[in-house]
């Protein structure tokens, strides 16, 4: 039984040594290397060269251990065990931190074998603002819009808040039940939110008020009834390729439609506001009173020659 | 304020039905007057390399406060045959019969009074 144990012991011995010497040859010319600094480490990742001293602590001991056991000396309370032990221990806590850094590591390589950062790197699409055009300059939109597209397409540097479900409003019929009085009083409420829009409490604010003086200087925003019927006239005459002949009355609504909308009409027109005073309401021109008209007697109606004004 | 007048074309469209071109034309005229229709048909004649006598012109009208015109045009590129005689009339081809209205209604009555073959003759009473 030994002899073949002897053998085999033999053999192994041998492939041994001649393991040994490779490996010492290799680290010779490690050693050479690095004495040569050709493995610059200032400012590589501290991580990494904390690991690679603790790894060559570790050889050394293991090392030292293996020729205390191969001269015949016993494992049993040897300090290097320890140290051993305790390297260890500080690797196992390292490899979490190793994890982590698992993706900015792989992309150092990447970055050192390549040279260049590859095309799916999204921290290519991050905003480069010395790019984009200051929004003082209206030309070249574009830009923009193609930085946009593209940051749009890699998922990480969105920037879209939360989006939420869209809900449909819920309307639900009421029923009627408006008294005499609810209606007074909403007539109130309104006259009341109109006064308090005239241009009387308007300028009185702004003269108590602290905030800076506001001029606005808006288109129209209000589409009359005259203004969308002389747009819908304009329309019909493009389409049809005709001229409409204007009516009487027609230019008489026109003419005071623009006359209403005229700046001078408002120097002398106050609004009413006897909703916040409590006086009798006074009523303007334009306004139709509450009450009804009187009947206009026929007898005008059947002159004789009468012509249908149009 | 540069004193050229601008021609610009809207709903352009092909009518086939009455075998012509109808568009909206809109004339900017900075500080000029009124452009005369003779000569938008020009520069439309220009713009859609044809001779103007295929262009008619109507219903221009001025914007209030000048400036802008808004009209349309037909362009007609077969024989002008379905152009109202009125549109014709104004540009030169056709020309009206001059004869009064009266004329032709007392021509008219006096054919009334008469049955038959005879309403020919009548056009000697005119000569009285």
């Amino acid at each position: 039984m030994l002899e073949s144990d002897l053998t085999s012991a033999v053999t192994l011995l041998k492939h041994l040594q001649e393991q040994v010497m490779a490996v010492t040859a290799q680290i010779q010319a490690l050693t050479k290397k690095v004495q040569a600094r050709a493995y610059p480490t200032e400012k590589g990742l501290s991580l990494l060269e904390v690991k690679d001293q603790l790894l060559l602590m570790y050889l050394m001991d293991l090392t030292h251990l293996i020729l205390d056991k191969a001269s015949g000396g016993s494992l049993q309370g040897h300090a290097a065990v320890l140290r051993l032990v305790e390297i260890r221990t500080v690797l196992e806590k390292l490899r979490p931190l190793d994890q982590k850094l698992k993706y900015q590591v792989d992309k150092l390589v990447k970055t050192a074998a390549t040279g260049s950062l590859s095309e799916n790197d999204p921290l290519r699409f991050k905003p480069h603002p010395c790019n984009m055009m200051s929004k003082l300059s209206s030309e070249d939109e574009e830009e923009d819009e193609a930085e946009e597209g593209q940051s749009e397409a890699s998922g990480k540097k969105s920037a879209k808040g939360t989006v939420k479900k869209y809900v449909p409003p819920r309307l639900v019929p009421v029923h009627y039940d408006e008294t005499e009085a609810e209606r007074e009083k909403k007539r109130l409420e309104r006259a009341k939110k109109r006064a308090l829009s005239s241009s009387v409490i308007r300028e009185l604010k702004e003269q108590y008020s602290d905030a800076p003086e506001e001029i606005r200087d808006a288109w129209h925003p209000h589409v009359t009834r005259q203004s969308q019927e002389d747009q819908h006239r304009i329309n019909y005459e493009e389409s049809m390729m005709v001229r409409l002949s204007v009516s009487k009355r027609e230019k008489g609504r026109r003419k005071r439609a623009s006359v209403m909308s005229s700046q001078l009409h408002s120097l002398t027109h106050f609004s009413d506001i006897s909703a916040l005073t409590g006086g009798t309401p006074h009523l303007d021109e334009d306004q139709n009173p509450v009450k009804k008209r009187k009947k206009i007697p026929k007898k005008g109606r059947k002159k004789k020659g009468f012509r249908r004004r149009r | 304020m540069n004193d050229t007048v601008t021609i610009q074309t809207r709903k352009f469209m092909t009518n086939g039905l009455l075998q012509l071109k109808q568009m909206v034309t809109d004339v900017l005229q900075l500080g000029k007057a009124t452009v005369p229709k003779t000569e938008v048909q020009e520069k439309l004649a220009k713009m859609y390399k044809t001779t103007p006598d295929v262009i008619f012109g109507f219903g221009l009208r001025t914007h209030f406060g000048g400036g802008k015109t808004s009209g349309f045009d037909t362009s007609v590129d077969y024989a002008k045959k379905n152009e109202p005689k009125h549109r014709l009339a104004r540009h030169g081809p056709y020309e009206k019969k001059k004869t009064s209205r009266k004329q032709l209604k007392e021509h008219k009555n006096r054919m009334n009074k008469v049955r038959g073959t005879a309403k020919a003759n009548v056009g000697a009473g005119k000569k009285k």
